[in-house]
């Protein structure tokens, strides 16, 4: 600062490099803005030149010179993409050093030209004169803010807290349909039983109209689209059964119709149309039934699917060729078959889809039922030394995930529950109860409980999973990412009909005919009751009550609660084994031979 | 001896990067795959944890050289290749992260969510800088802070503003400050790091909007110094207020002041208070009244910005993700030509029920409608505290630095003629 005076030679100079300098920072400014816009708004994969090329490709996939001019244009977007993004950062680094000669220059000039310091002239405003402007200010600009803020706030204000909590319970409602009162399943565990099972989002209106690819789930709770109903988790959400019918009588029978083929599996419904399988070691069949008459509408015979082993596989009597039920989204029904043909008809029946996924290694033969989750397929393919789970596009049949389970080979069927926190797939198999998420195929969580050869699937209510088997347990999971053991027990078990669960109380069912009812949460056992008939078919929650369907065809009907209290026991006329499906007031069963609907 | 030293530091930096490959991400993030615009990241590449404990030693040290350039040795010089010093490590070599005044965020964010764990450089940015500002002053701000280093370097010709725009200008950090701290503490964002105008100069890597704002604030700074620093800055709140009651502050002059009035216009940040030298023109009573007055205006202002804040609840929470998700759920795309978002892509993916999504984002707008009552209030208080401020006075006969508002640079030092035989020139 003291030493001797700088010539103007160098001040001028340091001015000059540092105006030049100055002005390369704002060419490479506007340079770098220029080419910014430039890589922004370039989209090399969608340019309308390679739209048109691929477009013309996709209808000469054999054309290897467009394919050749495709990868070049390919190549020459990405090169330009790059380069235009190197160009940048050169850019940037040449701005920072160019920025930084201005800096340099100019402080050498401020520092070879230090003044001394002088003293200033009088302030023209007066210390509390300032201090008044001051605190006037303040108060200003407190009173401009509060003002911006309230026109911001009611220009911006659209009474989302209210909508959102509008929706909330409207989406909420819409989960449950299930009837509160009139019976003995009190309120409170009828919501969360409702809540708990509802097999997919609790879409409303709004997100509806966006998703039309699958149903709302205010379509899946009026319908009974799988086996063991919405989810497949054996509860109803209707009311107005009826609860007594005579099948030799003829009381409250609507209809009654032979089944020309024989099966295991389980009446589908949707609106009115009924959707059954039948097969034998040549023919696989699927039905559609009209729901008001009970006419046969259409019969389409499942042939010619790439793949379809020319042999029919071994199974055991009692499984059959055709035990998994269908399942339906409304728009498409789905079926499979003891040997592995896979196939999807429109409600014409009319094949849209087929496909053979293997001939299962099963020694009783395949049996786990189809599920939906919103457009997907869910198929559990639990065989010898090779079980995964997997899911199909509903329109194309695309496999969409699969994913390999490390458990022994099964006979249950998955169930799609929501849990409040997400929908979740679960599956049972030795050794492990497994949740996956169904629109990716991830494992969410699994749990040791299960041994042997397993048959029934699992129930699910408020947080709680059952799984049970013969021969092994029956054990209530509190289901999260570390699920936990919250009771078991081992006095009675099934090894084919599944139990159903309300928040409440857990109600299992077995293969000859004792029903038993538990606390859902802590396992102490309300009661047992023995029908004295075995029973195959699964028992259903349906408003309020249990309906148990024995092997004679004689319906159990009696009070979803803590002591048993009969309703009713209606005869078929005829052995059943399947599950009966609930719809509109209408109960659909297929019986031995033939399928019945019971109504008023 | 010296050339060995310098080898065997220069050796050490540069095997210190090789812990960085640990950390950094081995494969690049994926180009065109969807469409999908990757979002600006908010932090640096990772490394490795072990360098965090490097940085909070060099902060310690940047810190405790600075104070006893800015106490003791009272050089501005020595302040200024501090902050150059900062600058280099700080911002470019740290890509101004972890910073003090983000830390804020970071800060809030373990008060209020249990399960987020604060790193501990984190914790060590946020504090040691208060720590030392409660003993010597801002002397932070004067020589480690990049973002002070930066605009410094760039303050040529430094204009005094007016009374009228340091008063409006200088309640908008504590608006910010407020902001922050909501946004954190509602786990919606971490708007000081998103909004940080120099990141991209930093990293060489931001939004287009971000780099403009940087290179507006570094253009108003040739003229208005330390623009971020006066009238953005958060953290320089904290620090204001916690150098009001710094055990030592830097001192104009080293003995008595003469009244020269040399260093009356050194201050480019407008931080010198200038001696009371007239009687207040308002009589004993009427400054009572004000007083008065203002004791019960404070909570009424606090009460109006507290409703002002809870009317302001939904825009504030507008870009809270879950309230995003809630609103494009209930106001879905309608024109099928239009691709969903991508939000509403994930949504469906996930398989999470709609009600769900519902109930979070009510309970998210319940949270802003109690922050926005808290936000509201704290800046209806700070209202009436800046009045309050301006009239209680008390008379000195000196020049001396503002110490709330005083970055302790040590320009003025040089404009006085007293010096002290240790000083450095």
């Amino acid at each position: 600062m003291n030493g001797s005076k700088p010539s103007e030679k160098t001040i001028k100079l340091l001015h000059s490099i540092a105006f030049a300098a100055a002005m390369l920072a704002f060419v490479l400014c506007l340079l770098i803005s220029v080419n910014y816009f430039q890589v922004k708004s370039s989209d090399p994969l969608n340019a309308p030149v390679m739209k048109s090329l691929v477009e013309k490709f996709r209808n000469n996939p054999d054309d290897e010179q467009l394919k050749a001019e495709i990868r070049q244009l390919d190549l020459l977007a990405r090169k330009a993409f790059f380069t235009n993004q190197w160009q940048i950062r050169t850019g940037g680094y040449l701005l920072l050093f160019s920025v930084l000669i201005v800096v340099i220059c100019i402080k050498s000039v401020e520092l070879l030209t230090a003044k001394m310091p002088v003293v200033p002239g009088e302030s023209p405003v007066n210390f509390w004169d300032s201090r008044k402007i001051n605190r006037k200010w303040v108060a200003y600009s407190g009173i401009t803010l509060v003002l911006v803020s309230l026109v911001f706030a009611f220009l911006t204000h659209n009474e989302l807290g209210s909508t959102l909590q509008r929706s909330t319970n409207k989406d909420a409602m819409a989960g449950s349909a299930q009837p509160e009162t009139g019976n003995n399943l009190a309120k409170s565990d009828s919501a969360s039983v409702s809540d708990s099972l509802a097999p997919g989002s609790q879409d409303s209106s709004a997100l509806t109209q966006s998703m039309d690819g699958f149903p709302t789930q205010q379509e899946i709770n009026a319908n009974s689209p799988a086996f063991r109903g919405p989810g497949s988790n054996g509860v109803v959400f209707q009311r107005g059964f009826p609860s007594s019918w005579n099948g030799s009588s003829g009381k409250n029978i609507k209809w009654k119709t032979a089944i020309p083929l024989p099966g295991y599996n389980s009446p589908v419904v949707w609106n009115d149309k009924i959707f059954l399988s039948g097969a034998n070691a040549t023919k696989r069949e699927v039905y559609c039934f009209d729901k008001t008459s009970g006419k046969i509408l259409w019969k389409t015979t499942i042939e010619k699917i790439p793949g379809s082993p020319a042999t029919a596989p071994k199974v055991n009597g009692e499984t059959g060729f055709a035990a998994p039920s269908l399942t339906t989204d409304g728009r498409r029904v789905y079926a499979i078959f003891a040997n592995g043909d896979l196939v999807a008809l429109d409600f014409e029946g009319k094949k849209v889809w087929a496909k053979n996924l293997g001939l299962p290694k099963n020694h009783y033969g395949h049996s786990s039922s189809l599920v939906m989750y919103r457009d997907l397929l869910i198929v559990q393919y639990d065989q010898s030394g090779n079980t995964s789970v997997m899911a199909f596009a509903a329109k194309t049949g695309d496999q969409v995930w699969k994913t390999s389970r490390d458990v022994k080979i099964s006979w249950s069927s998955p169930i799609i529950v929501n849990t409040g926190k997400q929908t979740e797939a679960m599956l049972v198999a030795e050794p492990y109860v497994i949740s996956y998420n169904p629109a990716t195929g991830k494992e969410l969580w699994r749990f040791n409980c299960i041994s042997g050869e397993v048959g029934p699937s699992l129930a699910y209510a408020d947080g709680v999973v059952f799984s049970v088997n013969d021969y092994a347990k029956l054990a209530a999971v509190k289901i999260g990412p570390t699920p936990e053991l919250l009771w078991e027990s081992d006095e009675y078990l099934s090894d084919i009909p599944s139990p159903v669960a309300t928040a409440k109380y857990l109600f299992l069912p077995t293969s000859y005919g004792m029903m038993v009812c538990y606390d859902a949460k802590n396992g102490t056992k309300y009661w047992e009751k023995d029908f004295g008939t075995p029973t195959y078919a699964s028992p259903m929650v349906v408003d309020g009550n249990i309906y148990q369907m024995d092997k004679k065809g004689v319906m159990h009907i009696f009070k979803a609660d803590k002591t048993y209290a009969s309703v009713g026991d209606s005869p078929l006329g005829e052995g059943s084994v399947c599950t009966p499906a609930f719809v509109g007031g209408n109960i659909i069963i297929r019986g031995d031979k033939n399928l019945y609907c019971i109504g008023k | 001896m010296k050339k060995s030293l310098a080898l065997a530091i220069l050796i050490f930096l540069f095997t210190i990067q090789f812990l960085n490959s640990y950390g950094i991400q081995r494969f690049p993030k994926p180009e065109f795959e969807s469409g999908y615009v990757q979002p600006e990241t908010l932090l640096p590449n990772p490394r490795a944890e072990v360098l965090a404990f490097m940085d909070i030693g060099v902060l310690i040290i940047s810190l405790s050289v600075v104070s006893w350039l800015v106490i003791k040795k009272r050089s501005r010089n020595g302040v200024f290749w501090m902050s150059l010093f900062a600058l280099a490590y700080f911002g470019f070599y740290r890509e101004g992260c972890i910073c003090a005044i983000g830390s804020i965020q970071n800060v809030t964010l373990a008060l209020f969510d249990k399960s987020y764990a604060i790193p501990l450089s984190a914790l060590v940015f946020f504090a040691a800088p208060l720590a030392y500002t409660a003993f010597f002053g801002r002397t932070f701000c004067a020589g480690v802070c990049p973002f002070g280093a930066i605009q410094d370097l760039v303050s040529f010709r430094p204009q005094k503003l007016g009374t009228r725009l340091n008063a409006v200008l200088g309640v908008i950090p504590y608006i910010y400050l407020g902001l922050a701290i909501l946004y954190a503490a509602t786990g919606t964002d971490f708007v000081i790091c998103r909004y940080d105008p120099f990141v991209g100069i930093w990293r060489f890597n931001a939004s287009f909007g971000m780099f403009i704002f940087g290179g507006l604030l570094l253009a108003v700074g040739i003229f208005i110094a330390r623009p971020y620093c006066r009238f953005l800055c958060p953290y320089g709140v904290l620090l204001n207020w916690t150098s009001r009651f710094s055990r030592k502050h830097i001192t104009i002059t080293p003995a008595e002041c003469i009244q020269c009035r040399l260093c009356e216009n050194s201050c480019p940040y407008d931080a010198i208070d200038i001696p009371t030298n007239t009687r207040n023109p308002e009589s004993k009573q009427t400054m009572g009244r004000k007083l008065i007055f203002i004791t019960f205006l404070i909570p009424m202002l606090m009460l109006a910005g507290g409703w002002t804040g809870s009317q302001l609840h939904e825009p504030l929470a507008g870009v809270n993700a879950k309230v995003k998700l809630a609103k494009q759920i209930l106001n879905p795309v309608t024109d099928k030509n239009q691709a969903e978002t991508f939000e509403i892509e994930a949504f469906k993916s996930q398989g999470k029920q709609q009600a769900q999504v519902f109930a979070e984002a009510s309970e998210v707008l319940h949270q802003f409608y109690i922050g926005g009552w808290i936000l509201g209030g704290f800046i209806g208080l700070v209202f009436g505290g800046l009045i309050a401020g301006r009239i209680i006075t008390r008379y000195q006969a000196d020049y001396v630095p503002n110490k709330g508002n005083c970055f302790s640079c040590s320009r003025c030092v040089d404009y006085c003629p007293i010096k002290l035989p240790l000083e450095t020139k």
